[in-house]
């Protein structure tokens, strides 16, 4: 709120000091209320201090806030288990020990190309030949919680449960800054459809959200994801005509 | 081993007591000529069995169907053809892909057009989970070198990333573009000379290993589950 820490010492012994004794001072923009529950906050003795609930029913802090709403936590469907979880990612994530710490971290064209189709050779094991394989994902330039919050408000729309795997804050290389698994019955109601969602940033305040089949028919997902797509198109960025003859031109094979 | 059937010829007893992988692969070749049609002979090429240090038999064998399958879909002449590649990767044998044109050319060792049993099985096995990374690094880097320079050049950064753009229907800005690939170039060129060399390649990898995911295929490992037919002519067991 202040854009600086309350107590910021050099030197560990005079930090402790300042902390025990509250020496501390708001800036001026705080509102007299914010500046009440700071102190109460910040009160040194862990008696005298106030309680979370306390700090729920303060008025200030009950101004303009929406409390959190929890999903029901549900059995997971344990079918086609390896095809959803990804565990050859987990395995290289818990392989890079240093992360380094040069400003956000954003995908490098590497990171995409390897998503790209024509190199996933796994294709050649698919078993359902039926149906033209297409890629589902869209950019967007709306702030991630967005962004997220537009994703599971249409999956629950659209009859689905939403399991959020984890939103990280600083995401790994090839490792999405939020996933999410989508369940339920299809839109046919003959049978389960399971969707994996991540968004990845691709450039500052530029995100992918790729969107793809875990277990279900692949007819039925591509009528998900038309539908899907149709409720998000506010969130949807599709930039102006000029981008796109210019990427069409530059393509040479 | 003894107390199987003795219904297996002294040649095959032969085979699998003293040359069990090479014998197979042998026998899986051969049939596979009378199988399909026409063969393309090289009689003076030697075989290279290198990849038999991870892939077993059974998995040989049932890469052997996959191989079938793949190359009898379009033309039935017992070679992958570049459509017949696409229509198995792409679900669909129509229509330019960059990264399916890197694929096949690299699977075509011979550089003749079509893909053979032994480029095939010799390309595949740089996926198989029991692959050196060092192999997958060397395929990958290769993949990327459109133009085959030994180095990987901004030009053709850009053309792979605009390939997968296009092939995700996803649209972005010169600005950008340019962007992410003064990204790239920054992780990954280390003498920024403009280019990527091997070396540059192979550091930038191992210091993101995630990058090398589709260089594995762990299915391979079960592929003898999914092509159950080799069950019922196999010969060997495992």
């Amino acid at each position: 709120m202040a854009g600086y820490l309350p107590f910021d010492e050099t030197d560990l012994p005079t930090l402790y000091k300042k902390i025990n004794a509250a020496e501390f001072s708001c800036p001026f923009w705080f509102s007299p209320e914010a500046k009440a529950l700071v102190d109460k906050i910040l009160t040194p003795h862990p008696k005298e201090r106030i309680r979370i609930n306390g700090i729920r029913r303060d008025p200030w802090f009950r101004r303009n806030y929406v409390p959190v709403k929890h999903t029901e936590e549900v059995e997971v469907n344990l079918d086609d288990i390896r095809a959803v979880f990804d565990d050859i990612e987990d395995q290289y994530v818990a392989e890079k020990s240093e992360c380094s710490d040069t400003g956000p971290l954003l995908m490098n064209a590497f990171e995409m190309i390897t998503l790209s189709q024509g190199l996933n050779l796994s294709a050649l094991f698919d078993r359902h030949q039926d149906y033209i394989k297409r890629q589902t994902r869209f950019l967007s330039r709306r702030p991630a919680k967005d962004i997220i919050s537009s994703v599971e408000a249409v999956a629950v729309s659209l009859g689905l449960k939403v399991h959020t795997r984890g939103y990280k804050v600083r995401a790994f290389l090839n490792v999405p800054l939020f996933s999410t698994r989508l369940e339920g019955m299809s839109a046919n109601k003959t049978g389960h459809l399971a969707v994996v969602l991540e968004i990845y940033e691709v450039a500052p305040s530029l995100f992918m959200v790729d969107v793809r089949k875990a277990s279900g028919e692949t007819l039925e997902y591509h009528k998900f994801y038309k539908s899907f797509c149709a409720k998000l198109e506010d969130i949807i960025w599709k930039p102006a005509e000029g981008a796109n003859s210019n990427l069409l031109r530059t393509i040479t094979c | 081993m003894d107390g199987r059937s003795s219904y297996l010829t002294l040649g095959e007893k032969l085979c699998s007591v003293l040359f069990p992988l090479i014998g197979i692969c042998e026998a899986v070749i051969l049939g596979f000529v009378g199988c399909c049609g026409d063969l393309r002979r090289q009689p003076d090429r030697k075989f290279d069995y290198s990849f038999t240090d991870f892939v077993t038999v059974n998995e040989v064998e049932a890469l052997f169907e996959l191989f079938k399958k793949v190359s009898c879909s379009i033309i039935d002449d017992g070679l992958i053809h570049k459509e017949e590649l696409q229509l198995a990767l792409l679900k669909t044998p129509a229509g330019k892909n960059l990264f399916l044109d890197r694929v096949f050319d690299l699977f075509d060792e011979k550089r003749n057009g079509v893909i053979d049993f032994e480029e095939f099985i010799h390309a595949i096995s740089v996926f198989h989970p029991g692959a050196s990374v060092e192999e997958k690094i060397n395929f990958a880097f290769r993949l990327y070198d459109l133009r085959q320079t030994g180095f990987i050049e901004r030009e053709e950064v850009r053309q792979m990333l605009n390939a997968f753009l296009l092939e995700s229907e996803v649209h972005v800005s010169e600005a950008i573009l340019e962007a992410i690939i003064d990204k790239t170039f920054e992780d990954a060129d280390a003498d920024m000379d403009g280019k990527i060399n091997k070396t540059e390649w192979k550091e930038f990898v191992l210091k993101n290993p995630a990058l090398l995911k589709n260089m594995t295929l762990p299915y391979l490992r079960e592929i003898t589950t999914v092509f159950p037919s080799f069950i019922f002519n196999t010969q060997v067991d495992d």
